[in-house]
């Protein structure tokens, strides 16, 4: 890892929703650090053959740093990770964290801050909102879930938030109507989206249609490496060769091999890992490269990105 | 003086043109700088638009007069969030309006600002904060304390101005040559 890391005791593990459980990190000897709204640590997790390392909102108040707490929901297709946290991770064990970073900030200049969560999305929410009260912003919640597996807190929010808080459980039959959700808004407000990338897509294709201008749309989402097909990477400074296969993320293969490489966010948004391409095409799947940067094809971010074909020559 | 590295706080102004999506275009100009944005204005799309002209403008059938920032400010405070906002004129009147949108809600890329229409520099004096008005060469007296202000590139956007310092704070009796401004 690029930045020293924080070993931490889990102390508590709460089932938050069927599918999302809630685990309270506290540190193993020490302080933890205090934290802004919107941040979240990246889990290190020693499982065999690498370790997952993935990202979590941070869902405390921030002005409580004496632990924190994240929550994980179950994932069943994807890479293991969140099948490690609910199946692997248990109350008294430690595990190495990094310090809080943050990628999704409110714009306190906002006149009204609209947010949207989808399923546990919700969870950086949970830390902007105590901030919120305390500033006495203007702001709505809306919570869109599936009570069968997601839809954690809501009670909490619905009793503290009261009429600013909508919940939308898509089992009951309860939609939110985008159109009419963002057309409403009025001059001044910033919309913050977290969840699923289809609500992310349609939330910003919306407000977008609706003239909400570009720089008042907010989102998160921490895309983890998918997985693709397998390619060569050549180092062009060490002259080393290594494989990355098919469930691996390239940085995760570099990492494997003690190439360090800052990151930051592994999910594609904070450019930390930008990384120079000399050969090679690029099957790009970042958030962070411009369209015109991607056309130049001389950058890879390693967290997500992949060779476009059989070999890839970067300059590490 | 190409030597001089570019002064980032100055800023600079690209073509403007309409935006997409728009519910509302509000159009605001000097008297002076109608004839600039007047083609623009009328390819804005009919029912969605309005005109804010400050001064007695010669063609008197467009637009309304606006008396001052203030009223203009209520104007704004009206606008639906998919607004416009295109300015001409000074440049310290395209930073007061512009501030005047920011503060109303409006994100920098709904707010698009013409080129000055002149070399007239707002002047914030360092020493006494007044600010002087249509200041075309350099070195220029404070309006505030009298001293003998060297006009820098350095702009400030919440002034809408440039800064002043003294340039002969050592001899005041030394008046260096003075200097049409760009």
């Amino acid at each position: 890892m690029s930045i020293d890391t924080i070993q931490v005791r889990v102390t508590a593990i709460a089932e938050v929703a069927p599918a999302i459980r809630e685990f309270t990190l506290a540190p193993v000897g020490g302080e933890l650090l205090p934290f802004s709204p919107g941040s979240h640590v990246v889990v290190e997790m020693p499982a065999e053959p690498r370790p997952h390392r993935n990202a979590y909102s941070l869902l405390s108040d921030p002005r409580e740093s004496g632990s924190y707490r994240i929550a994980v929901r179950r994932q069943e297709t994807s890479r293991g990770g969140s099948i490690y946290m609910h199946e692997s991770v248990a109350v008294g064990d430690e595990l190495s964290i990094t310090p809080p970073a943050n990628l999704f900030s409110p714009a306190w200049s906002a006149r009204k801050h609209l947010l949207v969560a989808g399923g546990v999305g919700i969870t950086p929410f949970m830390s902007y909102l105590p901030e919120l009260e305390r500033r006495g912003a203007n702001f709505e919640l809306h919570y869109l879930y599936r009570s069968s597996s997601t839809g954690a807190y809501r009670e909490q929010l619905e009793q503290t938030l009261g009429e600013r808080c909508f919940l939308y459980d898509s089992e009951a039959g309860n939609r939110c109507e985008l159109g009419t959700l963002l057309a409403d808004q009025p001059r001044g407000t910033h919309v913050y989206i977290c969840g699923p990338e289809t609500l992310i897509a349609g939330v910003h294709e919306v407000a977008q249609s609706l003239g909400w201008p570009e720089s008042h749309i907010h989102y998160e989402a921490f895309a983890a490496p998918q997985p693709g097909n397998p390619f060569e990477v050549e180092l062009a400074r060490s002259g080393v060769t290594l494989n990355v296969d098919a469930d691996s993320s390239l940085l995760e293969v570099l990492e494997g091999a003690q190439v360090q490489v800052p990151n930051l966010c592994r999910g594609g948004v904070c450019g930390q890992c930008q990384t120079r391409v000399l050969s090679g095409d690029v099957e790009h799947r970042d958030e962070f490269l411009s369209a015109a940067e991607r056309e130049q094809g001389e950058s890879i971010m390693p967290c997500v990105s992949r060779a476009a074909g059989k070999r890839l020559v970067i300059d590490l | 003086m190409p030597d001089e590295p570019l002064i980032k706080s100055r800023p600079t102004y690209t073509e403007v043109s309409l935006r997409p999506n728009t519910q509302k275009h509000l159009f605001v100009s000097t008297a002076q700088s109608l004839s600039r944005i007047r083609s623009l204005y009328e390819a804005a799309p009919k029912g969605e638009k309005a005109l804010y002209l400050f001064g007695k403008p010669e063609v008197t059938d467009l637009g309304t007069e606006c008396g001052s920032l203030s009223e203009l400010d209520v104007v704004i405070n009206a606008l639906p969030l998919a607004s416009a906002v295109y300015v001409a004129g000074d440049e310290g009147f395209l930073w007061d309006v512009h501030n005047l949108a920011e503060k109303a809600g409006l994100a920098s890329e709904q707010i698009q600002l013409l080129a000055p229409e002149s070399n007239k520099r707002r002047l914030f004096c360092t020493h006494c904060y007044a600010i002087t008005e249509e200041v075309t060469y350099s070195p220029h007296a404070c309006s505030g304390c009298g001293r003998l202000l060297l006009v820098r590139d350095h702009y400030s956007k919440l002034h809408g101005a440039y800064v002043g310092v003294q340039i002969n704070a050592e001899d005041p009796a030394d008046i260096p040559e003075t200097e049409e401004l760009v």
